[in-house]
C-alpha cells in the first residue's frame, strides 16, 4: 500500500497492524483553515442554512451541528465521478449516512498536493488519504463522546452519524459532538477500515451532482456570472503558428452590444455586453493572417512522409509487416472551451473549467505578473474534459482580456474555435514487423505529423497502442490459422489479470457461437496505463452499403477494489461511445495548414441510434483500486475492426472505418 | 433596441434585445437562466433545447422575436423541485456523467413523452438521435425514458 501515498499527501504511513492500517497523520486541526468555497456556486437545493459552528478537523472536510458533513473535492469533475468517489471514501470512514453528505469543490491549493486530474489516477492517489481524513474525524468524534461518558473510547462504536456507548444502548449524534471535538487534537495515528467492513464504498451512488445538473442549477464554466461582467469571443489565426498582419474593426465596433476590440499578441478579442454580440462582432472583423510555410501542410502530406520514413529499410525475411493508420482526433467536449477572469487590485480570480488548476494558477500568475498566492482559481463543473482541459490556453486568454479591459470577462469559444484550435490526439502510422513464429506480444514503431498542436486525448497513447497491437494479434492468428481467443490466451499466459478479463469476456459474449450472415465478433484486450484490465467482444453487422452497426459490446473489467460500481459501468459505456466516434465516424484533417472541420456536421459524434447494447462485467477484486476514466476507450477500436473482418473478410487498417471501405 | 415580452416557465419577463438574438443568449446572458446550454450554435447538437408551446426547439437558432406570445419552458421550469418523472428516473438510472447535454436530453425526452407516453426504443432513437452526448449516456437515457413512462 506504500505506493498509495506520496510526501505531498500530508499523511505518513508508519506501519501496519491488525485488519486496519496504523498511520501517522499530519492533519491540520485549525478550523480557520477551512477552504473557501467557489464564490459563485449557489447552494445545493438540499443544503440547509449553515448553523453558526462548523468543525473542520482537516482540510478535506467540515461538519456542522446538524451533523451535515461537507467534503471538499480537490480534483476536477468532468463526468468521471471523482467528486462523488472522494466523498464516498471520506464518508465511509466516518460512518455517516450518505444523505448527510454534501460536496463542495476545494480551492486550488498545494496543501491538496497536485490537483491535476488526468491519467485516471485520482482514485489510486486519493484512496488512502481521503479515508484517513474521514477516519481521523471519526476518531475525534469518538474521543469527544467517550470523554463525556467517561468511558474507554476503544469500547465505542460508530454508526450512521452516531457514536454508540459501550453499553450498546446510549448514543450521541455527531452534530452534538462537533463543538467538543473541535477542542481536541487531531490523532497522530488512526486506523482505517478493512475493505470487508465497507458500507458505502462498493455500492452504487450515481453522481452526487445529478439533482443540480438535472434541474439546470449546476454551474459549469460557461454558467459563471459576475456583477458587471462582459463577454468576449476571440479571432485566432486559422493556420497553426501563423501570425496576425493587420485588421479592420470598423464594422465590428458598430455591432450593437460590442464594447471594445482588444488586440492581443497574435489574436483579437471582441468584447461585448453578451455572448451573441461578441460572436456577431467577431464575424464582422476583417483580419489578415499570414500562414507562412505552414499553409502547405496537410494530413495527406504527413501520412506520405511518415510512410516513407518507416519504409526506409526492408523487413527481414519471415516477417509479418503491417501498417495501421489513425488520424488527428479532436476532444469535442460538449461544453466548449471557456474561462472567466477578473483581474483587479493586485489579484486575479479565475473560474476555469480546468483539469489542472495549479497549472492555470501558474500560467495566470506569469501573465498577470502576480505571485501565485494572488491568483484564485475556482473550478466549476466541467462539461467534458477528455484531456483538453489539461491545457491552459483558454485561461491565459481570459486573463489577458480582463487585464486589458479592467473588468470581469468570460471568454467563450464557439464550436468552430473549439474544433480548430484543439490540442489533438496525434495522427499516427504504426508499423509492425514481427517474426512469423514470434511468441511475444507485438509492439509497433510509430510516426506522425508535426506543427499541429497535440496533447492528451482520453487514454492518450493507449488508444493507438491497443488499436495496432490488438488488430495485429488477430492478423497473426489468421496467418497461423489460430482462433483469436486462443492466441491471446497463449500470448498473455504470464498475466493473470489479463487472462481473467479475456476469459470472462469470452464466456459472457458467447465467443465461438454462430451469428447471422453479415455479422461478426471481434475481441480485444488492453491494460490502460498498465493498471486497469479491460477486454471487449464487439458484435457488428455490416450492410450492403458498407455501414457498420455495432450491435453489442460485452465488457470485462478488472480495476481492483471498486468504489462506485455503476459508475465503473458508466465509464465503460462512455469509453466505448468515445472510442466508437473515432473508430467509425470522426477525424480531424489538416489541409492548407488548418483543421478543416468546424462543427458536428463534419465532426460527427456517435448518436443515440448508433449506441450498441453494452454489458459490463466487473471482476471482484481486493487489489488496489486503479482508474476508470480513460480505460474504456482503447480496446473498442480493435474489437470493432476485428469484428468487421469477421463479418466481411475485409481487413481495414485505418480508422475511421467508412462505408466506402466496405462497399462490395 | 426593441423590447420583448416573454412567458418563460409561467413567468412574465421583458427583455431588450436585438431582433435576431437567439433565445439561447436571451435566456443565458440577459435573464441569467443558464440551465439551457450552449454547445454548437447551429442547431446540430440539441444541448440548447427548450419547449416552445410544447415543441422541442433549438434555442440557439431561434430568434427572440419569433417566440413572443408563446409558452417557453426551460430546464428550470421542468419541475419546481426535481419531481418530474424524467428527472427522477434520470437519477435512478445514474444517467449523468459530465451532465452538460442533459438539460437538452431531458427537454427532448419530456416532449417525446408528452406526445407518446409509451415510446419504443425506435421511437426514442427517432426523437433523440440528434441530441448529442460525448460522454455516452445513451443507453441509460433509453432506460430512464422507459422507467419514467411506466411511472407517468
Amino acid at each position: 500500500m506504500k505506493n498509495q501515498l506520496s510526501r505531498r499527501d500530508f499523511i505518513k504511513l508508519v506501519g501496519a497492524a491488525g485488519g486496519g492500517l496504523v498511520l501517522g497523520v499530519y492533519l491540520d486541526a485549525c478550523a480557520s483553515d477551512a477552504p473557501i468555497p467557489a464564490t459563485v456556486t449557489p447552494l445545493s437545493p438540499t443544503s440547509t442554512p449553515h448553523p453558526p459552528f462548523d468543525w473542520a478537523p482537516n482540510f478535506y472536510l467540515k461538519m456542522d451541528q446538524d451533523g451535515i458533513l461537507t467534503i471538499y473535492a480537490f480534483r476536477s469533475e468532468m463526468g468521471q465521478g471523482i467528486r462523488t468517489a472522494i466523498a464516498m471514501l471520506v464518508a465511509e470512514e466516518l460512518d455517516i449516512d450518505w444523505s448527510s453528505v454534501r460536496i463542495e469543490q476545494s480551492i486550488t491549493d498545494s496543501k491538496y498536493g497536485d490537483q491535476l486530474t488526468g491519467g485516471s489516477v485520482s482514485i489510486s492517489q486519493c484512496y488512502m488519504r481521503t479515508r484517513l481524513a474521514g477516519a481521523a474525524a471519526r476518531h475525534m468524534l469518538v474521543q469527544a463522546a467517550a470523554g463525556g461518558w467517561d468511558v474507554d473510547p476503544a469500547g465505542c462504536k460508530t454508526e450512521a452519524g452516531f457514536v454508540i456507548h459501550p453499553d450498546g444502548q446510549q448514543k450521541i449524534f455527531y452534530g452534538d459532538l462537533v463543538e467538543s471535538a473541535s477542542t481536541l487534537d487531531a490523532p497522530k495515528e488512526v486506523n482505517v477500515k478493512d475493505a470487508s467492513q465497507f458500507k458505502i464504498v462498493g455500492t452504487s451512488k450515481g453522481h452526487w451532482d445529478a439533482p443540480q445538473i438535472l434541474s439546470g442549477k449546476a454551474i459549469y464554466g460557461l454558467d459563471v456570472r459576475l456583477p458587471n461582467m462582459l463577454f468576449a469571443v476571440i479571432a485566432r489565426c486559422p493556420v497553426f503558428d501563423g501570425t496576425l498582419v493587420d485588421y479592420d474593426d470598423r464594422a465590428a465596433k458598430v455591432v450593437p452590444g460590442v464594447k471594445q476590440i482588444v488586440a492581443l499578441d497574435d489574436r483579437i478579442a471582441v468584447v461585448a455586453e453578451n455572448t451573441w454580440a461578441a460572436i456577431q462582432g467577431r464575424n464582422a472583423l476583417k483580419v489578415n493572417w499570414e500562414g507562412g510555410g505552414n499553409t502547405e501542410l496537410s494530413s495527406e502530406g504527413f501520412k506520405n512522409a511518415a510512410l516513407k520514413y518507416l519504409t526506409r529499410s526492408q523487413p527481414k525475411e519471415n516477417t509479418l509487416e503491417l501498417f495501421y493508420k489513425m488520424p488527428y482526433e479532436a476532444h469535442a467536449t460538449m461544453e466548449p472551451m471557456n474561462c472567466t477572469a477578473y483581474f483587479h487590485e493586485g489579484m486575479c480570480e479565475v473560474w476555469a473549467p480546468t483539469q489542472s488548476p495549479q497549472d492555470v494558477q501558474r500560467a495566470v500568475a506569469r501573465i498577470a505578473k502576480l505571485s501565485p498566492d494572488k491568483v484564485i482559481v475556482n473550478v466549476p463543473l466541467i462539461g467534458g474534459g477528455f484531456g483538453r482541459r489539461l491545457q491552459t490556453d483558454y485561461a491565459e486568454e481570459a486573463v489577458k482580456v480582463s487585464m486589458a479591459i479592467h473588468a470581469p470577462v468570460q471568454v467563450v469559444w464557439t464550436r468552430d474555435d473549439d474544433l480548430q484550435h484543439d490540442f489533438y490526439q496525434p495522427m499516427e502510422i504504426q508499423q509492425f514487423r514481427y517474426p512469423l513464429d514470434g511468441d511475444h506480444i507485438p509492439s509497433a514503431r510509430m510516426s506522425g505529423g508535426h506543427v499541429v498542436p497535440t496533447g492528451a486525448w482520453r487514454s492518450v497513447n493507449n488508444f493507438p497502442e491497443a488499436y495496432g497491437v490488438q488488430c495485429f494479434i488477430d492478423e497473426l492468428a489468421l496467418t497461423r490459422k489460430r482462433d483469436p481467443l486462443d492466441l491471446r490466451l497463449e500470448l498473455y499466459k504470464e498475466d493473470e489479470r489479463a487472462l481473467g478479463v479475456i476469459k470472462l469476456v469470452a464466456e459472457k459474449s458467447g465467443w465461438g457461437s454462430s451469428l447471422p450472415d453479415g455479422s461478426g465478433r471481434g475481441l480485444a484486450y488492453h491494460a490502460t496505463f498498465g493498471v486497469t484490465h479491460v477486454a471487449y467482444v464487439a458484435e457488428v453487422s455490416v450492410n450492403e452499403d458498407g455501414n457498420v452497426h455495432v450491435q453489442r459490446v460485452v465488457a470485462a473489467v478488472d480495476c481492483g477494489q471498486v468504489v462506485n460500481p455503476d459508475n465503473v459501468a458508466a465509464q465503460i459505456e462512455g469509453g466505448i461511445v468515445f472510442g466508437l466516434t473515432a473508430t467509425l465516424k470522426a477525424e480531424a484533417t489538416l489541409k492548407d495548414g488548418r483543421i478543416q472541420q468546424s462543427n458536428f456536421h463534419d465532426y460527427p459524434i456517435l448518436q443515440m441510434n448508433e449506441m450498441p447494447l453494452v454489458e459490463v462485467y466487473i471482476i471482484d477484486s481486493d487489489k488496489s483500486p486503479s482508474g476508470m476514466g480513460e480505460m474504456g476507450v482503447p480496446p473498442i477500436a480493435p474489437a470493432v475492426a476485428n469484428a468487421v473482418f469477421a463479418a466481411t473478410g475485409k481487413r481495414i487498417r485505418h480508422i475511421p472505418i467508412k462505408p466506402e471501405d466496405l462497399r462490395a | 433596441m426593441p423590447a420583448y415580452d416573454l412567458q418563460i416557465n409561467g413567468q412574465a419577463y421583458t427583455v431588450q434585445a436585438e431582433e435576431q438574438m437567439p433565445l439561447l443568449w436571451v435566456l443565458r446572458d440577459l435573464l441569467g437562466l443558464t440551465g439551457t446550454k450552449f454547445s454548437c450554435g447551429m442547431g446540430l447538437c440539441g444541448s440548447c433545447t427548450v419547449l416552445i408551446d410544447g415543441e422541442p426547439t433549438r434555442s440557439c437558432v431561434t430568434p427572440v422575436e419569433s417566440v413572443v406570445g408563446k409558452a417557453i419552458t426551460t430546464i428550470e421550469g421542468l419541475s419546481p423541485d426535481i419531481s418530474h418523472p424524467l428527472q427522477k428516473s434520470w437519477i435512478e438510472e445514474h444517467v449523468t456523467q459530465c451532465g452538460y447535454c442533459q438539460p437538452g436530453q431531458l427537454m427532448n425526452a419530456a416532449a417525446l413523452l408528452q406526445k407518446n407516453p409509451h415510446p419504443s426504443d425506435a421511437d426514442i432513437d427517432a426523437a433523440l438521435s440528434d441530441v448529442l452526448c460525448r460522454c455516452g449516456t445513451y443507453q441509460r437515457i433509453r432506460k430512464a425514458i422507459h422507467r419514467a413512462a411506466e411511472e407517468m
